[in-house]
């Protein structure tokens, strides 16, 4: 039996990183290092607080703080921990990248030293406002949450301040305010159907709303579900809502990108997770709506990335595709399927996160990303090479990597819950992104470089600094792969905390 | 019934003026004023409500503050930079009126025959709700359409103001007894994403020259 235990560590963790942002930003324009260094010691200070809560939520426990404003049951302490175990690693590697490439104002003065507290500053904020989200019980606050975290990474998007930059900067904040706000109507609705049976705040916690959903008209609950759907899906990346992702994700800065990528997105999928499948028990032919939405979305996103030839857009509409995935697995609605689905969410952010630091290793040896310019670097860049092609595996479900695995339920689940049509979509999309990711792999690490622009003489491989957070995630991927089972008891405990509402 | 019902009926419907006047200028000073005089009925709306919910005069305030202050500020210093007429939309004037009232006329139609289609709770099938979910509507569709056939950036910056208008007019007419914290949230993210969005907004005028959106198509699929 699950019992409630309030801990000071619900409120730390976003607390961390938020003071953290707020230091490294005051801090760093005295000197650059400190902003550097509290970036990395806020990833940190989130990943112990999310560290120390495992064990706790693993004994049964669901954590609390601020009366029942702030709750994290093992679902929660999923993301968490992903998202802050995935943004150590980055920080790492944006520590020597973000030094790179030198920004210059109109005048051709160096300014990178200027900007880089105000890059760490947003860095960490943005990682806060993730992890608030993943913590709060609250649907307004959850709401206030993930539009926080467009409003914290928009100007990391544009960061570059070059045309695309600020073009791509441009549609992230105007199309996902437009769709979140679209969210913000669902948990208005939603509220104020639950006030008639839940006193007061409580109408407000989603713990307790789960309890009333079934009671809250049907056409009511019909427009809160689609209004989420569109809210929350316009960030989780959900096609046809994703057209803002490849623009964002591929102009960010590498390290930002790899955030977005692997964890936002992830967050916003959590978000839908929450406060669709409450609807579940009342609303069974909900359930095939959300696997039509992600087969769809896992398609689209696999075709368009088969298209690109710049690296990180192809990068990015994978994660559209990888995405449909997870949806679908959440949408079969059973034990097996939500297991899949969370799991997928985890290898992807890993994987994902890893390959966006892989192509940022290549634009930082090159500062090319093209693949109809790029080749040959595998000889150059062994260690970037080998964890691309890791990252590549596992997002293509290839055997022992991780994604291999969260696939295979997927698959096993659409199987069981006998909705074959979306089996064959989802292992035919898994055969497309094999070619993707392998077309990719073999056009920048084989063959000869395309372009004059790259003399593999002068190419050197990614330093040390750079490649030490690379290889950590593709140790992950691995272990992930080999020794799933290490991921177990709180993938479990997740599962039954979403698919327990229904007892499938 | 503790609202003023006619009240607010006459500030919300006031609302859809203000509402084609700020898509409808072609200047964008008086836009702006448009959108700052509709900020400043729902001021008033907030306020009549607030007899229910001593919580929402603090929010009035808010509201005051960022919406009829703070992000015309804003939207003004920014016209005065790049100029106070708008790029040519691609829809013509007489086209877009007819559009609101199109609009207009549907969701009230909508809202009063078939309101318990929306309606969360027993009391909300009220008058009072009905035409506030019906203006809700109709402003939340002209924002959304002002962001869709507008080219001027700005006028897309103040069609989504629109937008954040109507559900904060739904917010207060289907939840007046919200708590300070969660509408203290809501209200001050309106004002910093419009902010950046201007920020951002004035960085694309420098480099690329023009605040056309039709311009921005380096990126596509």
């Amino acid at each position: 039996m699950q019992t409630l235990a309030p801990s000071n560590l619900t409120e730390l963790i976003f607390l961390i990183p938020a003071a953290a942002g707020l230091l490294a930003w005051l801090m760093g324009r005295a000197r650059r290092v400190w902003a550097e260094a509290l970036a990395l010691l806020g990833a940190a200070g989130a990943l112990a607080c999310a560290a120390a809560m495992l064990p706790r939520v693993l004994g049964g426990k669901i954590l609390t703080g601020w009366g029942l404003e702030l709750r994290v049951d093992s679902l929660s302490a999923l993301l968490v921990l992903l998202i802050s175990g995935v943004a150590l690693p980055v920080t790492l590697f944006a520590i020597p990248y973000m030094r790179h490439r030198r920004l210059r104002d109109q005048q051709g003065e160096d300014v990178t030293d200027r900007r880089l507290p105000g890059f760490y500053g947003l860095y960490l904020l943005f990682l806060a406002t993730m992890l608030w989200g993943c913590v709060t019980n609250n649907i307004i606050m959850l709401y206030v949450a993930v539009e926080a975290t467009t409003i914290a990474s928009g100007l990391l998007v544009a960061f570059y301040w070059d045309r695309r930059a600020l073009e791509a900067g441009y549609k992230y904040l105007m199309l996902l305010t437009v769709g979140i706000t679209f969210a913000l109507f669902a948990a208005v609705l939603l509220y104020a159907s639950a006030t008639v049976y839940l006193p007061g705040v409580n109408a407000m916690l989603i713990s307790e709303l789960r309890g009333v959903a079934g009671l809250i008209p049907r056409s009511v609950a019909i427009f809160v579900v689609a209004f989420f759907i569109v809210g929350f899906g316009t960030k989780a990346g959900i096609a046809p809502f994703h057209p803002w992702l490849p623009d964002a994700h591929a102009e960010a800065p590498s390290p930002v990108s790899a955030l977005l990528s692997g964890v936002m997105i992830k967050m916003a999928a959590y978000a839908l997770a929450r406060t669709v499948t409450i609807f579940y028990p009342s609303y069974p032919p909900l359930t095939m709506f959300v696997v039509v939405l992600g087969g769809f979305t896992m398609l689209l996103g696999g075709v368009m990335a088969l298209a690109q030839d710049d690296l990180k857009r192809l990068l990015a509409y994978s994660s559209v595709s990888q995405m449909g995935y997870v949806m679908m697995g959440i949408g079969f609605g059973t034990y097996l399927g939500v297991y899949g689905g969370l799991f997928h969410l985890l290898n992807h952010a890993v994987a994902k996160a890893l390959l966006f630091l892989s192509v940022g290793a290549v634009i930082y040896a090159t500062s090319l990303r093209s693949m109809s310019q790029l080749g040959g670097l595998g000889r150059r860049m062994p260690v970037t090479a080998a964890c691309f092609f890791v990252g590549a595996f596992a997002i293509a479900g290839l055997p022992p990597f991780s994604g291999f695995m969260s696939k295979l339920t997927i698959f096993l689940a659409g199987a069981q819950a006998g909705m074959w049509a979306a089996v064959g979509v989802a292992i035919f999309t898994s055969l497309l992104t094999l070619v993707v990711v392998i077309r990719a792999g073999q056009a920048v690490f084989w063959g000869n470089p395309k372009s004059a622009d790259v003399s593999l003489e002068t190419v050197r491989e990614a330093p040390t600094s750079l490649w030490v957070a690379m290889v950590a995630l593709a140790a992950v991927c691995v272990l992930l792969g080999v020794y799933p089972q290490v991921a177990y008891p709180l993938l479990n405990q997740a599962t039954l905390s979403i698919a327990g509402l229904f007892g499938r | 019934m503790p609202y003023n019902a006619r009240l607010i009926e006459t500030l919300s419907m006031l609302m859809i003026i203000t509402s084609v006047a700020a898509v409808e200028s072609h200047n964008l000073r008086r836009a702006a004023a448009a959108y700052a005089l509709q900020a400043l009925l729902i001021c008033g709306l907030i306020l009549a409500f607030a007899v229910g919910n001593s919580a929402l005069y603090v929010w009035a305030l808010v509201a005051l503050i960022t919406k009829a202050i703070l992000t015309p500020w804003f939207i003004l210093r920014y016209v005065a930079k790049t100029g106070e007429q708008e790029v040519p939309a691609t829809i013509g004037f007489g086209l877009s009126v007819a559009v609101a009232s199109v609009l207009l006329v549907s969701f009230y139609k909508l809202t009063h025959s078939y309101v318990h289609v929306l309606a969360p709770t027993p009391e909300s099938v009220a008058g009072v709700f009905r035409t506030n979910l019906a203006v809700g509507l109709t402003v939340f569709v002209l924002g959304l359409y002002a962001i869709l056939s507008r080219r001027d950036a700005i006028k897309t910056v103040i069609g989504l103001c629109l937008l954040e208008n109507a559900v904060h007019l739904s917010l207060v007419s289907l939840a007046p007894n919200m708590r300070e914290t969660a509408l203290i949230g809501i209200a001050t993210e309106v004002v910093v994403t419009v902010y950046l969005l201007l920020y951002v907004i004035a960085g694309i005028r420098e480099k690329v020259g023009t605040t056309d959106t039709y311009e921005l198509a380096e990126l596509h699929w």
